[in-house]
């Protein structure tokens, strides 16, 4: 975690305020805003479109955050992580839709919640059994066999086989009525997003807490340099397996989240292209901090939303504009990678960092 | 036995292809290092602007030409522009750079070209199987093979005989001493990507052929990735046989393993058999053992 340096005149007395997480009172007033923020302003005053928007962008940083774990935290390289979040989202449907719960469940409306749960833990541990030949490869073979992961199980389990299941045909859908929580059903925009907020909220702090935990050092030192970390005595492989563990597990969270807001679920929904977008968001955000997945993610999902508001006017004289948009969508997204690898390598949450280090230091930065 | 006899002449031959694409992959990566995955997009590319030029009534062959001639200049491009700047970054940067160029150049080609299967027309190759013996091969496979292996050993050839492959060899053994001795490190790896645009726009040219153009071709040259690792990254001869391996499973899983997995078994052996095969060889065949140390 790159550390900030605190306005003149903090200092850090023991370790405990070390490890703070809110470390000056400044902080604390700026994060509780925050949140006041997300889960009071944004659906209070946005309009239903933009909720729909921050709760894409929700759903983007939840998929983010296991990738940003693997990549940014392990420096394992992951290029299949949309296969974990199918496998959380199928699950947790197939839970929803095909599982006989008993009848108070039904009525407490624990199913859903508990779905998101089970969708997580088998995501997390489809996860760990593409993760086990990263006990002996490395590198680029590694890549390769998370690329392996993706198509084997979307284009080819799931496609083939998951989505026959109960005879629906390939898309499944949800009947409304079905993903309650508690005594709410999910059926707005904004009941999808609160949704969204508590379960990204909760995966925050969560993974927070993990990293300043004993596996959290041990994977930054296993990312910084794997060998020394087996020399200080940390089990690598084991520590790797739980990362990919834990990352599946967020993956999956984020794809039972995703199940609620669409009411609707397909192979296609996860593409070999939402694997790279992660992978481009949390480069584009900054790899190796947690609010870097989150800049990456507004960054991203904002960037389509306002290039989506610029085709439309000139459309009117451009017409073939508007139909071939997506794929000038994917032309962008390529671009934008490229570029902020080139001049921005360290991503928005450096540039952040430096904006907040000259605030905090000002007016005498030296 | 007749169709095992099929299985294993198609693989073949189809594996040629691959192997040619495999070819200009390894180049990239002996000589700069890059491991590129937009090898998809690049076979893609290929067979959209084969397409056309064929389609212009220029000849097959000649069709052939020009596309390894735009090669050169996208590959050029490509090297200059993007990956030039980037030398001696770390390896998930310029991965991800080309995972962004495979974006860019993939919106780019359905934006211009659209999704819909296009195939050769008329076509180039005689529609009537060649009867060997009693092995029946459909004339596009040959010549696509036979095309494959004549630009392989062009390529090959190249790259031991002439003074520009050998000092493709000299920076991908030593970028140093390369360097020292006055080879331009820049001018390789220019070289290296414009040799990779030939030969992954040959091969999706011939993959075209074979199934029509469309982005499904762009997977085909995805099927590289799984031959190079089979063979080991960073060896020639073995990107030349991880090609033909993965042309053989690729066909004999259609064959024998289709009835019991129905779907898309064929596409998805590759991938699977390279994460097992690695989890016993995990450097491929022949790839070089990497010795690390604090």
């Amino acid at each position: 975690m790159s550390s900030v340096w605190l306005p003149c005149g903090n200092y850090h007395e023991n370790y405990v305020i070390d490890q703070g997480w809110w470390q000056t009172r400044v902080i604390k007033g700026k994060m509780i805003l925050l949140l006041a923020i997300v889960f009071i302003g944004i659906p209070l005053f946005a309009s239903e479109y933009w909720v729909g928007v921050a709760t894409m962008i929700g759903y983007t940083a939840m998929g983010a955050m296991g990738v940003q774990l693997l990549i940014g935290y392990t420096g394992l390289i992951t290029l299949g992580h949309a296969a974990f979040i199918a496998v959380g989202a199928y699950t947790s449907t197939l839970l929803v839709l095909q599982f006989p719960w008993p009848q108070f469940l039904l009525d407490w409306g624990l199913a859903y919640p508990i779905s998101i749960l089970i969708g997580g833990l088998v995501a997390g541990i489809w996860s760990v059994l593409f993760g086990l030949p990263c006990a002996k490869v490395k590198g680029f073979y590694l890549i390769l066999t998370t690329m392996a992961a993706q198509f084997i199980t979307v284009d080819f389990v799931i496609t083939q086989y998951v989505s026959q299941i109960g005879g629906r045909g390939q898309a499944f859908s949800l009947p409304p009525g079905t993903i309650k929580i508690g005594p709410w059903i999910i059926d707005s925009d904004v009941k999808s997003y609160y949704l969204m907020a508590i379960m990204l909220t909760l995966i925050v702090i969560i993974f927070a807490n993990l990293l300043r935990s004993r596996p959290g050092r041990a994977w930054v030192a296993i990312r910084d340099n794997d060998i020394a970390a087996e020399a200080l005595g940390i089990n690598i492989v084991w520590y790797k397996l739980i990362a990919f563990f834990v990352a599946g597990f967020m993956g999956g969270l984020a794809g039972a989240f995703w199940v609620s807001n669409t009411a609707a679920l397909s192979p296609e929904h996860f593409p070999w292209f939402l694997s790279l977008w992660l992978v481009g968001v949390i480069l584009i955000g900054g790899a190796g901090s947690i609010h870097g997945a989150i800049f990456g993610s507004i960054f991203m999902v904002l960037i389509m939303e306002l290039l989506q508001m610029a085709v439309i006017p000139i459309s009117d004289y451009y017409p073939q504009l508007l139909i071939n948009f997506a794929y000038l969508k994917d032309s962008i997204f390529g671009l934008a990678i490229c570029i902020f690898l080139i001049y921005e390598p360290n991503g928005l949450a450096y540039r952040w960092w430096q904006i907040k280090n000259y605030f905090n230091l000002w007016p005498f930065s030296y | 036995m007749e169709l095992f006899l099929m299985t294993l002449v198609t693989g073949l031959l189809v594996g040629g292809i691959y192997s040619l694409v495999a070819l200009g992959w390894v180049l990239i990566y002996k000589c700069s290092g890059v491991l590129n995955l937009a090898m998809g997009e690049l076979t893609l590319i290929g067979a959209y602007v084969t397409l056309t030029f064929y389609q212009m009534g220029i000849p097959f062959v000649l069709s052939v030409l020009l596309t390894l001639l735009v090669g050169i200049v996208l590959g050029y491009m490509t090297e200059r522009i993007f990956l030039d700047k980037l030398i001696g970054e770390p390896i998930l940067t310029v991965i991800m750079l080309t995972v962004g160029l495979s974006f860019f150049f993939k919106g780019i080609i359905e934006f211009l070209w659209g999704t819909d299967t296009r195939v050769f027309t008329p076509p180039i190759f005689a529609l009537k199987p060649i009867s060997i013996g009693y092995l029946r091969i459909s004339p596009v496979y040959l010549w696509s093979f036979i095309l494959a292996i004549v630009l392989l050993i062009v390529f090959v050839a190249f790259f031991k005989y002439t003074r520009w492959g050998l000092s493709m060899q000299a920076t991908a053994d030593d970028e140093t001493a390369a360097l020292s001795l006055g080879v331009s490190a820049r001018f390789v790896y220019a070289a290296a990507w414009a040799i990779a645009f030939m030969s992954a726009g040959v091969g999706g040219a011939l993959l075209g052929n074979i199934n029509g153009v469309n982005i499904s071709v762009g997977y085909l040259g995805l099927l590289v990735l799984p031959a190079v690792v089979l063979g080991g990254l960073n060896s020639v001869p073995g990107a030349i046989v991880g090609g033909i391996i993965v042309g053989l499973l690729e066909n004999f899983s259609g064959t024998y393993l289709d009835q019991y997995f129905p779907g898309g078994v064929k596409q998805i052996m590759p991938f699977a058999f390279m994460a097992v095969f690695l989890l016993f060889r995990p450097y491929g065949l022949w790839g070089w053992e990497r010795i690390e140390r604090v």
